[in-house]
């Protein structure tokens, strides 16, 4: 009786499983395996690097690029905060020059990627909370839209408030402002025709701008990749001390990153020591 | 016994069943799995926490470190003493590694899927350890890496017909790596390999236990802890970043450890440490 009555809570619990699990996979899209961007690493990728790119910043925030830039002229890092080790963060991330994967659950979508901290997608209905704890990556709400009405999700919606900073959109140091403010808005779906593409259409609304800013960056799917991690600090050859950069010589000393960088402030050692 | 192995069978099928229809980033009916959903955070005594958090840091967790490794131990103490980093990486931002990075230095989330357990903890980059469960044996080539590679198995101990705890093992670890912040060393050669097995404890749901079992060359036999952690009740749980890079006041030059001072200055870690060499400067 034992056995009948096992084999039965079995069955009954393998029928409500995978009928579970198929009504699911029915219900979102298949966006399995990993995803990367395309190179080159630059925020709208239809327009060339720096000024090219053409962004709506304010008069302030453009001469933050332009100074930015003028520092990479002479071998700076600019603004690029990635130099520090500080993450790339919302939006930079999902430039993904490195490879992110999609985890689907009916209340979140997890985006993991090998170079960054996650990105949780609340997708069970939830409003914004009245205290947002900031963050790099944001704090993101999502819904799950049916556009051609066939019965299965195939656009995710995102929206992604309450930042903290530095940030900016790619290494030439295009800035977002400073009072991190922002509100990024994502429309990721699969390409109709390429199951293998997909396009997150990405609009920033961002105090720095004097109008939101969209871009659509594209993604192509890899079938048989290894996530690992890409640790910043491990291969890190930029040195920050203080609010200057430096850069570690192949034999592991301090050397300036720009011409007549001055070496870093000595006056905790001793006149002896220096 | 009987219906124990046919309970098994249908468990082994309905899992080989998920594997087929949820392969990928699929959602899927978890009924079959142990709800280990929400946030989890280590049960330790108050400081940082050690390895063995039944027992005292340093000497007093008793670990079988052969004769070579004490030393090594010893030496890493006294660098500790004179304001040095010893073995930690942490200092330097370097993530723990497994198996330390079990001690879920920040909360830690685990994401059940038929293929894959994640184990997430958002501390330096430990981001995301993947245990397949898709019963994939070990791949020929494997780069290493700090949470090494992982593979589990779903084991339903008490034959209800639902899993109740992941065996997991995991090798392929790399680094010169350290049990716990006072830098009780495992092995260079870096062949550690962990067992563990995680289940949530019988008589409270919001308890998580993991048996941990490490085989190092370090050690004169294998070593086990038991780790628990706890549910947090919150229904949003705020996963805060922890990102080291933003507040670590450590600057490594080459192979020397300096500290920063408030106004972001270089000075020396320990006592009569000479600066940096600036050779490489126009002075």
């Amino acid at each position: 009786m034992r056995e009948w009555k096992s084999i039965g809570v079995a069955v009954f619990v393998t029928m409500l499983a995978i009928g579970g699990a198929q009504a699911a996979d029915e219900t979102y899209p298949d966006w399995s395996g990993t995803w990367r961007g395309r190179p080159p690493n630059k925020w709208d990728p239809s327009k060339p690097p720096g000024l090219g790119q053409q962004a709506p910043l304010t008069p302030e925030y453009q001469a933050v690029l332009q100074a930015s830039l003028a520092d990479q002229a002479v071998g700076g890092t600019g603004s690029d905060p990635y130099s520090s080790c500080l993450p790339n963060a919302m939006p930079r991330m999902m430039t993904a020059i490195f490879s992110f994967e999609f985890v689907i659950l009916p209340n979140i979508t997890y985006i993991l990627f090998e170079s960054s901290m996650p990105r949780r997608v609340h997708t069970d209905g939830r409003d914004w909370p009245k205290e947002i704890e900031p963050a790099f990556n944001g704090n993101s709400i999502g819904k799950w839209i049916d556009t051609d009405g066939d019965g299965r999700f195939d656009l995710l919606e995102i929206e992604t408030r309450g930042f903290k900073g530095p940030r900016v959109y790619d290494p030439s140091g295009i800035p977002l402002h400073r009072d991190n403010q922002s509100i990024i808005k994502e429309r990721i779906a699969l390409d109709k025709s390429d199951a293998n593409v997909m396009r997150n259409e990405i609009t920033t609304v961002d105090n720095a701008l004097t109008r939101p800013w969209t871009v659509t960056k594209t993604y192509r799917r890899q079938r048989n990749h290894v996530m690992s991690t890409n640790d910043c600090n491990e291969h890190n050859q930029h040195i920050t001390i203080g609010k200057e950069i430096y850069m570690l010589s192949a034999d592991g000393l301090l050397m300036p990153q720009k011409k007549d960088q001055r070496p870093p402030d000595l006056r905790y050692y001793s006149r002896a020591q220096r | 016994m009987r219906a124990a192995v046919l309970n098994l069978f249908g468990v082994s099928a309905l899992a080989a069943a998920l594997c087929l229809t949820s392969a990928g980033a699929f959602a899927f009916d978890d009924a079959l799995y142990p709800d280990l959903s929400g946030q989890w955070r280590r049960i330790s005594p108050p400081g940082q926490p050690a390895f063995d958090p039944a027992k005292p840091r340093g000497w007093g967790q008793e670990v079988p470190l052969t004769d070579e490794y004490k030393r090594v131990f010893e030496e890493n103490l006294r660098d500790l003493r004179a304001g040095g980093e010893g073995r930690w990486p942490g200092y330097r931002c370097r993530p723990p590694g497994m198996p330390a990075l079990m001690t879920a230095y920040e909360p830690m989330e685990v994401i059940v899927l038929p293929h894959t357990t994640y184990i997430r903890i958002d501390h330096i980059h430990e981001t995301a350890r993947r245990i397949y469960t898709d019963g994939r044996d070990w791949p020929k080539d494997i780069a290493p890496a700090w949470a090494g590679y992982s593979i589990g198995k779903w084991v339903d101990e008490d034959t209800d017909g639902r899993y109740d705890a992941l065996e997991v093992e995991t090798r392929h670890i790399k680094g010169r790596r350290a049990f716990d912040a006072t830098g009780l060393p495992m092995h260079d050669d870096s062949r550690t390999v962990v067992k563990e097995r995680i289940f949530l404890d019988a008589a409270d749901r919001n308890v998580l236990r993991n048996e941990i079992t490490v085989i190092d060359s370090a050690l004169t036999r294998p070593w086990s802890v038991v780790k628990t952690y706890s549910r947090s009740p919150e229904r949003y749980a705020i996963w805060r970043e922890y990102l080291c890079a933003e507040e670590n006041n450590h600057v490594a030059i080459g192979k020397e450890s300096y500290f920063l001072s408030a106004e972001g200055l270089l000075m020396p870690s320990k006592k009569g440490q000479a600066p940096p060499d600036l050779r490489h400067f126009q002075q």
